[in-house]
C-alpha cells in the first residue's frame, strides 16, 4: 500500500509518544508499503522553530517531506486562549483558532495534502490535538486514520471534536480507555478500529548491571520515577505523598530521573538525578522495586510497559483511568487515588517480595501477549487492510 | 491465555481499600467525628458513595450544572477576557495596554488565581456528584417505600413523607 504519515514532528533525535510512535511503526511497516512522512521543520514542541531542512529526505528507508512552520507557537497566547477555550462555551471560531496557535502551522503540508492526498492508499494522521492533522484530516477524510493518541485533558471536551471524530476512515488507539473516551465524543458509531497499543523489544537475559546506579549512590530499595519531573505529570501530588510517607519508613527512596520543569524539596529520601543515560535509564529500570506513574492524563503509559519489560511492578495513579485500566489488565501492579492510599500500596510492594516479584512477573508475561512488535503489526496490518477496502469500495470521490 | 494470576491486583486492591477505610474511620473518630462511624459497615456505605461521586467528576455526567441553566451565571470563570466599554479607538488602547503592559507585570498573581479558581471549580463539581449520588439515593429509597407502603396504602401517609417517618425510626 502507498501510506502517507502525518505527524507534526520526525526524527530519530525527537523525542516524544506519539512521535516515537510513529517513527517506529514506519521503520516496521516500510518493508512491506510504500511510506511517505508528512511533517514540519520542527524539533522543539515548544516553541515548533524550523530546526531541520525542508524538502524531501531519507532516514532508516523512510521517505520524508518536511515543510515549514509558519510561525513560532506564542507562548503566552497559546495559553490565555487555551484557559478560554477550555472553560467551554468558546465559539467554533476560536477553538479552530485554538489549533492554529497550538500548532506547527504548516500551511505547505495542507496544500500538499490537497493535491496529493488522494495518490496514498491510506493517510494515517497522529495526534488529534495540533494542527497538520486537525486541519489536513478533513482534506482526506475518505482515506484517513487517525491515531488520536487522546487523553481525558481538557482538550477532549473542545465541542468541535464530536464533528471532527467523525471523520476518518479508521482508528488505531493506544489502550481500550482510549477508544472509549472518544468513542463517547463522536457524534456517530466508530469506524473500524483497532486498540494496538506500542511494540517492545524483548530486554536481554543478562540485567544492566547495578554499576552505574552505585556510581550514583542509589540505595538498593526505591521507587522510581521516569520521565520530566512536571505538576503537569502529577510530580507534585507525588512528592507530597511520598513525603508523608517516607516520615514513617526511612528506608526507601524515591529516584527522579528526568529534567526537572519545578522546584523539588530537598529531603534525604528523594534523589533527583535529571537527565540519565540509556545506560543509567536501563539499569535504574531494572533494578527499582517498583516504577510510580503519578499522571493523571495518558493515552498508553510506554515507561509503563519498559518497567513490565524487566518484570518490575508498578504504582500508578488510579485517577487516570488509562493507568488504573494499564494495571488491572496485566495484574502488574497497584493503584492509588489518595495519600492514605499511596502509603498502604506502596507499603504492599515495598514490603511484601514475593507478591511484589509475582505483580512484576505478571506484568511482563501481560508485554508478552499484548505488546511485542509482532503483534502489534498484524493488528494495524490487520485495519489497515480493512480501511483500504472500504475505501476501494466507495470508490473515488 | 494467560491463566489466573497469581497475584490478582483486583483481590489486592480490595484488600488495601478495606484498610484504607478502616485507617480513615480511625482518623474519623479519634478526631470527634459522628459516632454513627462506630459501625464500620455504615462507615463502608458512606465511603463507597462520597467514593463514587468523587470519582465522577466529569461534568457531562451531572444533572445540577443543566439544571443551573446559563454558565455564565453560575460557572468560576478563569479565562482572562480583555474588554472595554469605550468607543472603539480608545478601546483597542486600553486593551492593548491591558494585553502588553498590564497583563505581563500581573501574570503571576493572575495564574495563582487562576491555579486556585481551577482547584475550586473542581471541588464544586465533586460536590454537585456528592449530590446527585445522595439524590439518586433518596430517590431509590423513597421509591422502595412507596412500594412497600403500596398495599396498606389506604389512609397512609403521602409516599413524600417517607424519608423523614424513615429517619423518625
Amino acid at each position: 500500500m502507498k501510506l502517507a504519515f502525518v505527524v507534526q514532528r520526525y526524527g530519530a533525535g525527537i523525542a516524544g509518544g506519539s512521535e516515537g510512535l510513529c517513527r517506529e511503526l514506519a521503520e516496521r511497516l516500510s518493508p512491506r508499503h510504500d511510506i511517505t512522512i508528512l511533517t514540519s521543520c520542527a524539533q522543539d514542541y515548544v516553541t515548533w522553530e524550523d530546526a531541520l531542512p525542508q524538502g524531501p529526505s531519507v532516514e532508516n528507508g523512510v521517505r520524508i517531506l518536511r515543510f515549514p512552520v509558519t510561525r513560532p507557537r506564542r507562548i503566552k497566547a497559546f495559553a490565555d486562549l487555551s484557559d478560554e477555550v477550555f472553560e467551554g462555551g468558546a465559539s467554533r471560531e476560536r477553538q479552530d483558532e485554538w489549533f492554529h496557535e497550538n500548532g506547527p502551522e504548516t500551511p505547505g503540508l495542507l496544500d500538499h495534502l490537497r493535491t496529493h492526498g488522494r495518490d496514498f492508499d491510506l493517510v494515517l494522521f497522529y495526534t488529534f490535538r495540533y494542527f497538520p492533522s486537525y486541519f489536513g484530516l478533513p482534506l482526506v477524510a475518505d482515506r484517513a486514520v487517525l491515531i488520536p493518541t487522546a487523553e481525558e485533558d481538557s482538550a477532549i471536551d473542545l465541542d468541535v471534536l464530536p464533528e471532527f471524530f467523525d471523520r476518518p476512515a479508521g482508528y488505531v488507539f493506544m489502550t481500550p480507555e482510549e477508544q472509549k473516551l472518544v468513542a463517547s465524543r463522536a457524534l456517530h458509531e466508530l469506524p473500524p478500529s483497532v486498540v494496538t497499543g506500542i511494540g517492545l523489544e524483548p530486554v536481554p537475559v543478562e540485567r544492566p548491571s547495578r554499576g552505574s546506579l552505585d556510581n550514583l549512590g542509589i540505595p538498593s530499595r526505591y521507587l522510581l520515577y521516569l520521565g520530566r519531573v512536571d505538576r503537569n505529570k502529577g510530580c507534585d501530588a507525588l512528592l507530597e505523598n511520598f513525603q508523608e510517607y517516607a516520615s514513617t519508613r526511612k528506608d526507601v527512596t524515591l529516584v527522579l530521573a528526568g529534567p526537572a520543569k519545578m522546584q523539588l524539596p530537598d529531603h534525604p529520601q528523594v534523589r533527583a538525578l535529571g537527565y540519565v543515560s540509556a545506560e543509567v535509564r536501563a539499569a535504574l529500570l531494572a533494578h527499582a522495586t517498583a516504577l510510580v506513574v503519578p499522571s493523571w492524563y495518558e493515552s498508553l503509559s510506554i515507561v509503563l510497559l519498559e518497567a513490565w519489560n524487566y518484570a518490575v511492578p508498578a504504582l500508578v495513579n488510579g485517577r487516570c483511568k488509562v493507568l488504573a485500566g494499564q494495571v488491572t489488565r496485566a495484574n502488574g501492579g497497584l493503584y492509588y487515588m489518595f495519600p492514605a492510599e499511596f502509603d498502604e500500596a506502596a507499603d504492599y510492594l515495598l514490603t511484601r517480595t514475593a507478591e511484589r516479584e509475582a505483580l512484576g512477573r505478571q506484568g511482563l508475561a501481560y508485554v508478552e501477549r499484548e505488546y511485542r512488535w509482532p503483534i502489534v503489526l498484524s493488528r494495524v496490518e490487520a485495519l489497515l487492510a480493512e480501511v483500504s477496502r472500504g475505501v476501494r469500495q466507495a470508490g473515488p470521490s | 491465555m494467560g491463566g489466573e494470576p497469581g497475584v490478582p491486583v483486583d483481590a489486592v486492591m480490595t484488600e488495601l481499600h478495606a484498610r484504607v477505610r478502616e485507617r480513615l474511620r480511625a482518623q474519623v473518630i479519634a478526631s470527634g467525628g459522628s459516632p454513627a462511624f462506630e459501625d464500620p459497615a455504615l462507615f463502608a456505605d458512606v465511603e463507597a458513595l462520597l467514593h463514587s461521586a468523587a470519582s465522577t467528576f466529569d461534568s457531562t455526567k451531572l444533572i445540577l450544572p443543566e439544571l443551573l441553566g446559563d454558565p455564565d451565571t453560575w460557572r468560576l470563570n478563569t479565562a482572562m477576557r480583555y474588554q472595554s466599554h469605550r468607543k472603539r479607538g480608545p478601546a483597542s488602547v486600553l486593551i492593548f495596554v491591558k494585553r502588553r503592559v498590564l497583563m505581563p507585570l500581573l501574570r503571576w498573581l493572575y495564574e495563582y488565581s487562576r491555579d486556585n479558581f481551577e482547584r475550586q471549580r473542581r471541588t464544586n463539581l465533586v460536590l454537585f456528584a456528592c449530590v446527585q449520588e445522595l439524590a439518586v439515593e433518596t430517590a431509590r429509597l423513597r421509591r422502595e417505600l412507596r412500594a412497600v407502603a403500596a398495599p396498606s396504602a389506604a389512609g397512609a401517609a403521602p409516599a413524600d413523607s417517607a424519608p423523614e417517618s424513615r429517619e423518625a425510626r
